[in-house]
Formats: C-alpha cells, sequence, structure tokens
C-alpha cells in the first residue's frame, strides 16, 4: 500500500464515536441494539441497570436506524471530521496509472 | 453431529432484505416451510432500505402509451448499452403491476398525500415517468410484516458461509449465528440466496470502511458462495458508483437532481451539456462519468446548485430530504451547510457492485425466467442476481424466483435430501474459528484495507490491461494471507469471511474486467487501453466461473442469448468460448 491511500484508510486515525446516548434520557429497552443492522451496538437483555454499548464505533453506516427506533430520543448522530469538513483530494480516489 | 443445530425446511432464503422477503410470501402462500437467515436481527427493518425508500420504479398499465412492459422493452437494449438478459428483463417487467398491486395490498401507499395521485417522474434517463415518488419509510417493514405473518422460521444474526451441492443440485447451508457462536446446518428442497450487492471495495472521500452509499454489511456473500460450488455469474466486471455530498457516503443527491439541481464546476460552468442532451437528467451513469471526469480535467471542486429553484420545490425537498438517508439532514447541519443558499460540494463515491448505474443490467448470479442459477434448486433475486432494479427490481424478480423455488420444491417431492458432510462441515468451520485462536498481527480490518486500496488503485474507474494484472496478483496473494488473519470474537469472526468474500468477488471483478478489451458504460468499465467501446466484438456478456484450479475461469456469451443458455442443467446449452485470463 502506498503511503497516501494508507493514510485514508479506515482505523488509521482515533475512533470516534458516532452514537451518543444520553444515559438519563435512556430507559435501557435494548431497541438500538436490536435494530442496527450492523452488529455495532450491544446492550445485555432484560437488565436494567446497564446502558447500551457502542462496540464497534469505526464500522457505523450513520444510518441513524437506532436513533429513528429509540422511543425516548436519547441518541444523538455525531458525525466526525473526516465527513463533515472532508479535505481530501477527490482525484485521488480515481486510480493509478501503469506503465 | 452434536454441536450443530439441524433443520430441514422446504425453502431456505438466505438473506432477508427486499427480494429475500418477497421470495418467501409465494411459499409461504403455498402452506409450505420456510426458513429465513439473515445478519440483521429484525426482519422489518433489514437490510439496505431498513430505514426507508423514496422511489419505486414501475411499468403500471395507466393508459400511456409508454406504460406498458411491451413499450419500455424496446428501450432496454438501449437502456443497457446493449448487454442484459432480454428473456429475464422481459419477464420481470411484465410482473411488474401485478406485484405493485400485491405490496399495495401488503400496506404500502404508493401514492402522495397532497394529491391522492402516484406523483411519476421521469429520470435516469427512461423513456418515461417510470419512477413513483413516495413516502416510503415504511415500505420494508410493510412486506417484513407480512412474512412475519406468514410463521417463517428466522435465523437472525446469523450469516450463511457455504452451500450444499451435490451434482450440480443445491440441498442447504451451513451458517452460523454470530452473537451466540451456535452453528446451524439447514437442508432444504429449495435454497434462494438473495444477500445482495458488493460494498466495501473501494475507498471515498471519507476514508471510512463503512461510510458507504449502499448497505456495508452486504459483501457479495451470495456471488461467493455461489461461485464456490460452481454457480455461473455474469456482468461483475461492471461497478457503479454515485455522486455524493463529499464526506458522507449517502443517497439525496438524486432526489435534487431528479427536481432540477444543476451541477456546477469550479469555474461556475453548468458542465452536463458536454456529457449529454439531456443535461442532468442523464443516466446516473453519464453523471458520475462527467463527474470523474471534470476532477481529472482539473474543474474540481464540483458542486450541486438548488440555488434556482422555486420555494416551494425547495420547501418539498427539505421536508423529504431525510426518507432515503436518515441522517443527511443532520449531516448537513453539523457541516453547517444549506442547499437553499449554499451549493454542495460533491464527490464520486466508492465502488458497489450491482448494476453499473443501470436499470435491469445486474452484476451477479445469473438467472433464468424463474429465478433460478446455472445450480438445479438455488435461486436467486435482487442487487446479487443478473437482473437487477433497486427495490422494485429486488421485489418483483424476488416473488417470481418465490414461484420458481415453489415449483422446484413440488417437483422434488418426498424424495430423500443428501446427508451432509460432517468432516466438510466441521473443516469450514474449524477454519472459521481458527483465527480466533491465531497468534498474528494482521487482523481482519488490515486485510480488507489492502483489498480496497488494491481496487482504487489498478482496478477502479481506470482501468489497464498491466493494472488490472497487478491488482489480480495482489489479490490472489492476499488469499494466501487468509490462513494468518486473527480475529478477537465471534463478531470478528463474522466480518473476517465478509472480508474473504469483498476479496473473491473483487478477484472475479478484475478477471472479468481484464477479459473485456473495450470500454463500455462509461466509468462502469473503463479501459485506459481500449477506449472506445467495440459493438463489432464485445456485445457479449462476460461470463465467470470457477476454473479446475479454483481460479476464476472467463466465457463469453452473445448478448442477444439468455444467460440461462449457458447453464450445464439447461439441454443444448451454448458452449460458449473459454477463455483463462489469469
Ligand atoms: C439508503 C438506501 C436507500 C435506497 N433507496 C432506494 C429507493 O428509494 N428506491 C430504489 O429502488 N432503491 C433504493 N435503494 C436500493 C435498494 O435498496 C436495493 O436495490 C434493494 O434493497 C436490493 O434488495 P436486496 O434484497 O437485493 O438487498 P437488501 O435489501 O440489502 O437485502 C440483503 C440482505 O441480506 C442480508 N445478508 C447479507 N449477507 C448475508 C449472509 N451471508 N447471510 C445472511 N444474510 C445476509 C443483509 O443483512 C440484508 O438484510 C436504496 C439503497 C440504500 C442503501
Ligand atoms: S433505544 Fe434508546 S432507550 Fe432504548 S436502550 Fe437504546 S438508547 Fe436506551
Ligand atoms: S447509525 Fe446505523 S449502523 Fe450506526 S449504530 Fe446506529 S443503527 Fe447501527
Amino acid at each position: 500500500m502506498s503511503a497516501d491511500t494508507k493514510m485514508a484508510t479506515a482505523g488509521t486515525a482515533a475512533v470516534h464515536n458516532p452514537i451518543v446516548i444520553d444515559e438519563k434520557l435512556c430507559i435501557r429497552c435494548n431497541l438500538c441494539d436490536w435494530i442496527c443492522p450492523g452488529d455495532i451496538i450491544y446492550k445485555i437483555e432484560n437488565d436494567k441497570t446497564t446502558m447500551p454499548e457502542v462496540v464497534y464505533p469505526d464500522e457505523c453506516w450513520y444510518c441513524g436506524l437506532c436513533q429513528s427506533i429509540c422511543p425516548t430520543e436519547a441518541i444523538t448522530i455525531v458525525f466526525p471530521d473526516v465527513m463533515i469538513n472532508n479535505k481530501s483530494d477527490v482525484v485521488r480516489l480515481l486510480g493509478k496509472i501503469v506503465d | 453431529m452434536t454441536d450443530w443445530r439441524t433443520i430441514d425446511t422446504d425453502l431456505l432464503v438466505i438473506g432477508g432484505g427486499v427480494a429475500g422477503s418477497m421470495l418467501a410470501i409465494p411459499a409461504l402462500e403455498a402452506g409450505l416451510d420456510v426458513t429465513i437467515c439473515e445478519k440483521g436481527r429484525v426482519l422489518d427493518n433489514c437490510g439496505s432500505v431498513g430505514c426507508g425508500v423514496d422511489h419505486y420504479l414501475t411499468v403500471m398499465e395507466s393508459g400511456a402509451e409508454w406504460d406498458t412492459a411491451e413499450f419500455l422493452m424496446k428501450h432496454i437494449p438501449t437502456l443497457t448499452d446493449g448487454i442484459v438478459d432480454l428473456d429475464v428483463t422481459r419477464r420481470v417487467l411484465e410482473e411488474m403491476p401485478r406485484i405493485l398491486r400485491k405490496i399495495e395490498d401488503m400496506g404500502v401507499d404508493f401514492k402522495d398525500p397532497r394529491t391522492g395521485e402516484y406523483s411519476r417522474h421521469p429520470s435516469f434517463g427512461l423513456p418515461g415517468a417510470y419512477h413513483i415518488n413516495f413516502e416510503g419509510t415504511d415500505f420494508k417493514r410493510r412486506i417484513g410484516k407480512h412474512v412475519r405473518a406468514g410463521k417463517a422460521t428466522l435465523l437472525m444474526r446469523t450469516m450463511a458461509l457455504q452451500l450444499l451441492v451435490e451434482d450440480n443440485v443445491c440441498y442447504g447451508a451451513l451458517a452460523f449465528c454470530f452473537r451466540t457462536g451456535e452453528w446451524v446446518a439447514v437442508r432444504a428442497k429449495a435454497i434462494a440466496v438473495t444477500t445482495g450487492d458488493v460494498n466495501r471495495l473501494s475507498m471515498n472521500a471519507s476514508g471510512l470502511a463503512f461510510d458507504s452509499w449502499h448497505f456495508p454489511f452486504n459483501t457479495g456473500d451470495a456471488q461467493a458462495m455461489g461461485y464456490k460450488v460452481g454457480a455461473q455469474l455474469a456482468n461483475m466486471e461492471f461497478t457503479e458508483a454515485t455522486l455524493t455530498p463529499k464526506g458522507f457516503s449517502a443517497q439525496g443527491l438524486n432526489a435534487l437532481v431528479s427536481m432540477g439541481a444543476y451541477f456546477l464546476n469550479k469555474t461556475g460552468e453548468r458542465f452536463m451539456f458536454r456529457y449529454d442532451k439531456k443535461g442532468e437528467n442523464a443516466r446516473r451513469a453519464v453523471l458520475a462519468d462527467a463527474v470523474v471526469n471534470e476532477y481529472l480535467l482539473g474543474n474540481g471542486p464540483i458542486y450541486v446548485d438548488c440555488r434556482h429553484l422555486p420555494a416551494e420545490e425547495l420547501d418539498h425537498m427539505e421536508a423529504t430530504l431525510q426518507v432515503d438517508r436518515y441522517t443527511l439532514p443532520a449531516f448537513y447541519q453539523q457541516k453547517g451547510v444549506h442547499f437553499r443558499d449554499t451549493p454542495i460540494e460533491v464527490s464520486i463515491s466508492e465502488l458497489t457492485i450491482r448494476r453499473s448505474g443501470l436499470y435491469f443490467r445486474g452484476s451477479g448470479l445469473s438467472v433464468d425466467t424463474t429465478g433460478e442459477t446455472s445450480v438445479e434448486a438455488l435461486f436467486s433475486a435482487g442487487d446479487c442476481a443478473t437482473v437487477s432494479g433497486g427495490i422494485a427490481g429486488a421485489a418483483v424478480l424476488g416473488h417470481i424466483a418465490g414461484e420458481g423455488a415453489v415449483q422446484r420444491i413440488r417437483q422434488r417431492g418426498n424424495a430423500a435430501l443428501p446427508e451432509i458432510d460432517w468432516e466438510d462441515a466441521n473443516r469450514l468451520r474449524a477454519g472459521a474459528e481458527a483465527s480466533l485462536t491465531r497468534d498474528s498481527d494482521l487482523g481482519w480490518k488490515a486485510y480488507e484495507d489492502e483489498i480496497r486500496s488494491t481496487v482504487t488503485d489498478y482496478a477502479g474507474v481506470r482501468r489497464t490491461g498491466k493494472g488490472l494484472k497487478l491488482a489480480l496478483e495482489t489479490l490472489q496473494a492476499l488469499a494466501k494471507k487468509e490462513d494468518t488473519v486473527k480475529t478477537d470474537n465471534l463478531h470478528g469472526v463474522m466480518r473476517f469471511q465478509e472480508a474473504r468474500n469483498i476479496r473473491l468477488n473483487a478477484e472475479i471483478m478484475t478477471t472479468a474486467a481484464l477479459a473485456r478489451t473495450e470500454t463500455r458504460t462509461r466509468s462502469a468499465h473503463r479501459r485506459l487501453d481500449y477506449p472506445e467501446t467495440d459493438e463489432a466484438n464485445w456485445r457479449k456478456f462476460v461470463i465467470v466461473e470457477k476454473g479446475g484450479d479454483g481460479v476464476p475461469t472467463v466465457r463469453t456469451l452473445d448478448a442477444t442469448q439468455p444467460l440461462s443458455a449457458a447453464f450445464a442443467r439447461t439441454p443444448n446449452a451454448a458452449a460458449g468460448r473459454i477463455e483463462h485470463v489469469s
């Protein structure tokens, strides 16, 4: 892998947490765990003492299903800087020519 | 086998998205026993469109001249650049009105509540207003609910890993649940693979692997599983990219463009008319290609501009922005821009293998007019099959394949299914679990990153023979490293199996791209060393199958023929020309 492509690949930057859950609002209902298509959020079932945990933050699709299903609006989706303030060079995505 | 859960069923559906759910319905209606294996947990929201949809492409037979299967069929060769399975497409178009009504009966409301009418629009270069724009938040929910009411057995958070095939007849699959670690062996009289498109294949602006335009949890599992048991794949050389707000690989620009937004380059020029007389209303492949070209010409950044649109259109856009991608309003808000008064900077998305930006020419498992693949009793539909077209294509071919499966199940009757070879099954299982105890520095993420950078650099939107060969070598070398990848838990085992499937799909794609020595459908398959479309020699399908040495082997088939003409199980199968490209 060349240095410039390596820079842009996942896993090299500090892991950003996409799903912020408000502990005061969360009623520990498990829905966010159940609905997430990516197996990202884990919540111990039938246990009102534990919070859902975002176990695989760097595998989030930013689809918002968890937020949309949450009955108490406890979830906020927070985009990382690399998404909202993206400065990458699009031309780099268009391939290299081999001579 | 003591620690395998075993299930015998009539129909096993792998992938409970749009196609898989619709496929289950005819079997449930026929009173058959149906088992659905799905990576998600809640069927009502599984798959690409769990959050909602906003358009549905259909023929309705409303009385308008263009609104018939026959009319659209005449335009299909042009719309697909001459390469499409005409027989299967015809069947899909003919079934469209019936399936639309069936979905309406499940409670999906396709009408615009403001007018009580269908809001139909011409888009993506189609020769009529075939798209219904609608508020489809509960589209998948209604279909899922209908399936659940039919009492299918659901294997959730369960990933299928291998199909069971004897003498080119499928009889089941092996799967594992990544939350409990339970391994399941299912035997069935018919099996359907409906696991969607291939994602996490190349890089995008954010560089985040799971920030993708399409569903990042669809990783070409059907294509990989089918390939391994000898099923035929076609159109795998064609990729698809879209235009996204830069930094977020999301849908949402299409809606703006179909409502009349302009594309501007850095000089403020509205450049689309240089590429297509339809301007911004051109097919998706043309739009993406034009933007690629503008970036290469140094005319980037590229923007989508809505400022000229009437206020009521902008209000409507704002109100519906979240329908196709729920989080798009939050993205714009956190970014601090608004399309009412700011042009939005766009990027080209990562690639997906699906249907090259065209309707009906799908990339994936070849199917006949009943949705059956080249392997008997193995069916496919949706974004992993050779005829597809969004949710409608998935729903219609899914339903057709469901009816085909019912026929096949009846034909198989009560004949005993083959016994599972437990030695083989345990070998697969031990192989998957071995990554858990391995002492190695190579994790699945680093392994997968290497696939993406290889595809981006050498097999993406600008291809050459030399580049593709280099990509193929790199991808094949990566296969040899699979035995050294380490995972930490069951979730990691699942992700690593996905990564392996992505790699295999990339290898198949690269092999097919190397064989097609022409350019077709613009950046869906652009060979810089063969920049022209070669109608004389290449109006052909590139078919890929597993060769005797395990390496992908290529055949070609004249595109006037249906792909099933090259199925070994079809009487008088057309052999096609065999080319070893490795
Ligand atoms: C956000 C978004 C919006 C869209 N909006 C529209 C729209 O408005 N109109 C339109 O026409 N199209 C739209 N599309 C495209 C459309 O979603 C797809 O074309 C359609 O869903 C394809 O259906 P499918 O059944 O093939 O795949 P999916 O619906 O994605 O289903 C595939 C299923 O297979 C499961 N799966 C994958 N691998 C395995 C495995 N190994 N074992 C078990 N299960 C597995 C997945 O979890 C998934 O549930 C949209 C796509 C996205 C991502
Ligand atoms: S859905 Fe909301 S309330 Fe329920 S567990 Fe998740 S965050 Fe808490
Ligand atoms: S945004 Fe989507 S992928 Fe991310 S945690 Fe929520 S449901 Fe899962």
